[in-house]
């Protein structure tokens, strides 16, 4: 018994530090038509998501376009008004805030957005762009914005000549590396990566990646990371959360949600990576149907109408968000049933 | 991994640099030759307006009774002299000092209010609903009605013209400029901005504002031509420039009793607003053509 007692507390003391709680965010987007403007519905872009997400890790959302994972990005730093829920940020509640107090958190969290090239504005030159983020936060003069400026250039892998010139002139990759060089001018301790890989090409992704981790190591960030490509939140993730039609599906950590999926949607996902081999027999899953529409979302589990074990209780009622394993939680009726 | 990992074609390339998208403009619009016409006559007429008493040798007021009425092409007039014996070169020179003024004093004007609206308008959704009404409440009336109430309240002068000419620019003006704001507040780049905590003042005048230049110089120019136009118009009502002042619309309006005996009068004030309004119609063409919409996203 003693020895037990005295595991729970080291796990207590191990236990991370959670840096950001969402509790039932929920976010819907009115549909307007008819003569008047009267809203007619909503679009249910996410629908009900807690969780939580630790210093230092990185925590990656997966699912097919749609699903509400970037909503979900923009919600987090106020980008998009919440409908329901409330966001903890350092244990304090963020989203009512005044201005003056929500700048402080806002200058903890940070985005790097999908599309490098529609990200920095065209007019202005790369140095300065960099330049305003010092003049809107800190107080520091000319000379110091510029040279704390080339410091962040050259973080980045990019070179002090890169100061006058315009977006235009940068390749893509480059680009990506100035929006990371904006998102941690601040030094910030989270970072939201919205896609933030998936419009480069392959080599160009892994030294993004390559040089992501390396400022995690190096600032102790915490990232969200949003992307539709599995091998990249395997190869970057710690944990992985997976939506469906705005709603959370599955979470856990990457080892155990690629080794073990529990839900039927994740293990649909799971079968579509391609392998590099032809000798290992895989099946894959094949989903059939479309992803359905999120204004008039399915009745009881929003994946029954796709889902290949679905039964009748499917249909009726909406699972609970269950931890079935220690750190790894699934909304399913029949969790961890694997398909036929 | 702790090196820093190089990006890929960090080298500078010193080979050529990429032009500015004002060279590129500027280039396109030379290619059009009504443009470059056009330009020549604005430029040619800025010149004189500048060095209005280098190239005259008359005093554009002074009487000169014994020299009335004098034809085109006689030897010292060369474009005649008026029923006062004024000279109409000089009054045409010193003319296009104000038709110049008045109109970029009025489209600057409209610009300072339209643009205001417009980026209010399209940035913050709750005034937009407010800020087209009233916009639209001044498009119903006709320009010139509207030109002339506001000169029969402020009365009458050159500088109560180029207000209500003003006045009249801001409704299209700010309808321009909201419709370019409602696209680009919507790019990535103002999301990211918001997202650094950058202030919605910030927001209007670093990001939005550089970005719609180009309609908003497009607009300008055609604006300048109907500006002028319209100064001499209600100065030809008489509801402008006061005699003596040498304004195009004042001349064509005094000149009227003369017709049949100094037709010169009326026609060369006529053409020299024709060729203004010409040249201000065919630039802003031009520039409308030249500016690359696709240009942003270069």
């Amino acid at each position: 018994m003693i020895v037990s007692s005295e595991k729970t507390i080291s796990n207590e003391l191990n236990k991370p530090k959670v840096l950001l709680e969402l509790k039932g965010i929920k976010k819907y987007f009115p549909i307007k038509g008819g003569v008047l403007k009267r809203k007619q519905g909503d679009v249910k872009a996410v629908e009900n998501v807690s969780l939580q997400l630790y210093e230092g890790e990185s925590l990656g959302v997966v699912g097919e376009s749609g699903c509400g994972k970037s909503t979900l990005g923009k919600a987090i730093l106020g980008l998009e008004e919440l409908t329901e829920g409330q966001i903890y940020f350092q244990d304090t509640e963020i989203q009512h805030l005044k201005r003056k107090e929500k700048i402080k958190f806002i200058k903890q969290m940070q985005m790097i957005f999908q599309d490098p090239y529609a990200s920095l504005n065209p007019r202005q030159r790369i140095g300065h762009a960099l330049e305003e983020v010092f003049t809107m936060h800190t107080n520091m003069s000319a000379g110091e914005k510029r040279q704390a400026v080339i410091d962040l250039l050259e973080e980045v892998g990019l070179k002090e000549e890169h100061f006058d010139r315009f977006p235009h002139e940068f390749s893509g990759g480059q680009r990506q590396r100035i929006g990371i060089a904006r998102a941690i001018a601040l030094n910030p301790s989270f970072i939201i990566c919205d896609e933030a890989v998936s419009a480069l090409d392959v080599s160009v992704q892994a030294q993004v990646l390559k040089l992501l981790k390396k400022l995690q190591q190096k600032y102790q960030l915490s990232y969200l990371f949003i992307s539709h490509d599995l091998g990249v939140v395997r190869y970057f993730c710690d944990r992985v959360l997976v939506m469906y039609l705005g709603n959370t599906v599955e979470l856990g950590t990457v080892k155990e949600l690629f080794d073990r999926p529990l839900h039927p949607y994740t293990q649909a996902l799971l079968s579509a990576i391609p392998r590099p081999s032809v000798h290992t027999k895989h099946k894959r899953i094949r989903l059939q149907g479309d992803l359905p529409n999120p204004a008039n979302p399915p009745s009881g589990c929003p994946f029954h109408t796709r889902c290949p074990i679905a039964a009748d209780v499917c249909k009726g009622e909406k699972p609970e968000w269950v931890e079935y394993e220690p750190n790894h939680f699934a909304a399913c009726h029949f969790a961890g049933q694997p398909i036929a | 991994m702790a090196e820093i990992v190089p990006a890929l074609g960090t080298e500078i390339k010193k080979v050529k640099k990429k032009e500015s998208p004002f060279i590129i403009t500027l280039k396109r619009l030379l290619k059009n030759k009504l443009a470059v016409i056009g330009l020549i006559i604005i430029v040619v007429q800025i010149g004189m307006a500048i060095c209005a008493p280098l190239i005259t040798s008359y005093d554009p007021a002074k009487q000169n009774l014994v020299a009335s009425e004098l034809p085109v092409f006689s030897e010292e007039h060369w474009l005649g002299t008026d029923n006062y014996g004024r000279d109409v070169w000089s009054r045409i020179v010193y003319g296009a000092r104000i038709s110049l003024v008045v109109g970029l004093v009025a489209v600057s004007l409209g610009l300072i209010g339209g643009v205001t609206l417009g980026l209010l308008g399209g940035y913050y959704k709750k005034l937009d609903g407010i800020i087209m009404r009233i916009v639209d409440l001044l498009f119903s009336f006709p320009g010139i009605l509207l030109a002339m109430l506001i000169i029969a309240i402020l009365g009458t002068s050159l500088v109560n013209v180029a207000i209500a000419i003003s006045i009249w620019s801001i409704p299209s003006c700010a309808r321009i400029v909201r419709g370019s704001v409602l696209s680009i507040k919507e790019k990535e780049y103002i999301m990211a901005m918001k997202s650094l905590g950058a202030s919605d003042l910030r927001i209007m005048v670093k990001h939005i504002l550089p970005n719609c230049f180009a309609p908003i110089i497009v607009f300008a120019t055609m604006r300048m031509a109907t500006a002028i136009l319209s100064t001499a118009a209600l100065s030809y009502l008489g509801l402008g420039a006061q005699p003596p002042t040498p304004e195009w619309g004042a001349m064509i309006s005094q000149g009227q009793a003369f017709m049949w005996s100094s037709p010169h009068l009326t026609i060369v004030p006529g053409i020299a607003i024709m060729l203004t309004v010409f040249a201000f119609n065919v630039v802003g063409d031009g520039l409308r053509d030249a500016i690359d919409p696709n240009m942003d996203i270069q």
